[in-house]
């Protein structure tokens, strides 16, 4: 049994990795990682910086290929059709990475065409988008002109446009002030439950907020997986972040 | 369709948003027209001195043949044209990949559903655009002048093809360079040494054999352009530009499979 036939037996998982590795050169990123991402849920992807998280994300949507192990992303390998599973994805990526030379709602028009809206369609998803992230004031001015939390909800935007079933948000408050923060996390809030969230953070405050679940990533390995309280409320929580004793797998 | 014409359409806004595009856009014309009028008052003082040498008042019959507008200022304007859009060219192609790879945006771009080939293609579309408005621009002050001179629009569409079809291949070498870096200074540079060391072989005849010679003579850009600048347009020189690009884009496909798979 395939991956693919075996993620179609498994309906209710968004995201499923089994055996997953990826290397760079003598760098393991990943090792070996098994993982499955319910459904309808905001989960939580956990890891001090270099723990394989981004990696992970990369491998989800497709932009890398894994160098042994399978993955499907709603029932769909990205590895051999990312046009498949980036057709039901919206990606968050950290503050910045926009189109700093476009206005908001152009960047939005280009999103949403890029993903094939068009028409009064492109039009009623960009205005209900810009309202959900209360983004009116500054729809028509430039991206960079923009304070990180206005850029950071911009990101947002972009990525819920579409309707998508599964989106990941690498990061998102990274950079931000605490009222931002504050900000970002409650429009996420607004979210859970309508569709699945994989939130990739380091900040455990906000993994307790948003995440029903998380799994928590170590020099590549996945070291602990289940509900967040019972993972994070753990007396040696803070250990499974601390480096291995066997130092990052090569 | 439509995630490639939005990518078109993001690219153009992206492209005319900076100052880089008019920059060059008013550098090339102004180089271009400074050389242009710097010919054309030499020729003229070349035709006063002939005029005016025959003691029996202003004469233009004493005028040679050789002393033309065509030769004394269109045709080293068009190759100086060609010098110039070596130079400008890889300005332009520099950041079309490699400020995307720089700033993470590239990861947006393939997140957005379109496919590497789309996002290619659209990005050489609008860089042509760009070279054939850049030209076009630089263009104006040379043909108006030489179309009083009786050359014909055949001949100028001819030379403007040839120069046309030499710009977008400078581009194509430029967004190869630019596809595989995430340096825009890396890219300029790398793009300005493959052009240059593509766009003419003849210096290297005297140390190679006859067969090695003739193979890079056909590889060479700029013997490619000389028949379009005598108002002949060859299928074979047109199909080389052609090919020429269509590797170029091949090549850039090639580098998001290799970021795929990246070591």
């Amino acid at each position: 049994m395939n991956a693919a036939q075996q993620a179609q037996d498994e309906p209710d998982l968004a995201i499923r990795a089994r055996g997953l590795s990826r290397r760079f050169g003598p760098y393991l990123a990943l090792d070996a990682l098994d993982l499955d991402v319910p459904e309808r849920q905001t989960y939580g992807l956990l890891g001090a910086n270099g723990a394989g998280k981004t990696t992970f994300i990369r491998l989800v949507t497709g932009f890398l290929l894994p160098s042994a192990g399978s993955i499907t992303v709603q029932g769909r390998s990205p590895a051999t059709d990312p046009s498949a599973v980036q057709a039901g994805l919206g990606f968050v990526m950290e503050t910045s990475r926009l189109y700093e030379e476009l206005r908001v709602r152009a960047f939005l028009r280009f999103c949403g065409g890029a993903r094939s809206l068009a028409g009064a369609e492109l039009d009623t998803a960009i205005d209900a988008s810009i309202e959900r992230f209360r983004l009116e004031p500054v729809a028509d001015r430039l991206i960079g002109n923009l304070s990180k939390g206005y850029q950071q909800r911009v990101s947002l935007a972009q990525a819920f446009l579409h309707d998508p079933p599964l989106v990941i948000v690498d990061e998102p408050t990274s950079g931000l002030d605490p009222v931002q923060q504050n900000e970002v996390q409650e429009l996420l809030l607004g979210m859970r439950g309508s569709r699945t969230i994989l939130l990739c953070t380091h900040d455990l405050h906000e993994a307790r907020s948003l995440a029903s679940r998380v799994a928590v990533l170590n020099a590549g390995r996945l070291v602990a997986e289940g509900d967040t309280a019972e993972i994070l409320g753990r007396d040696d929580a803070l250990s499974l972040f601390r480096e291995l004793p066997g130092g990052s797998p090569t | 369709m439509r995630p490639l014409l939005a990518l078109v359409r993001k690219e153009f806004q992206s492209l005319f948003g900076a100052p880089t595009a008019y920059l060059t856009l008013t550098m090339v014309a102004l180089v271009t027209a400074l050389i242009f009028f710097d010919h054309l008052r030499l020729y003229n003082q070349v035709l006063f001195l002939y005029a005016t040498s025959t003691m029996y008042g202003f004469d233009t019959d004493a005028v040679p043949d050789y002393v033309n507008l065509w030769d004394s200022v269109f045709f080293p304007v068009m190759e100086t044209l060609g010098l110039t859009l070596l130079g400008a060219v890889p300005l332009i192609t520099m950041r079309v990949f490699a400020e995307e790879r720089s700033r993470g945006t590239d990861e947006l771009l393939v997140t957005t559903n379109l496919t590497p080939t789309q996002i290619v293609l659209a990005k050489f579309l609008v860089t042509f655009a760009f070279i054939a408005l850049t030209l076009s621009v630089s263009f104006v002050y040379p043909a108006a002048a030489i179309e009083q001179g009786g050359l014909g629009m055949l001949h100028l569409s001819a030379v403007f093809s040839g120069l046309l079809l030499l710009g977008l291949a400078i581009g194509s070498v430029g967004l190869v360079c630019s596809a595989f870096t995430s340096s825009q200074l890396v890219a300029a540079v790398s793009g300005w040494a493959v052009a240059f060391v593509l766009w003419d072989f003849s210096w290297a005849n005297a140390f190679l054999d006859e067969g090695t010679a003739a193979f890079l003579e056909q590889v060479a850009l700029h013997p490619r352009f000389g028949s379009f600048s005598e108002g002949i347009v060859r299928l074979e020189n047109v199909v080389y530009f052609a090919a020429f690009a269509l590797v170029a884009m091949a090549l850039a496909r090639f580098s998001f499979d290799l970021r795929r798979v990246g070591a």
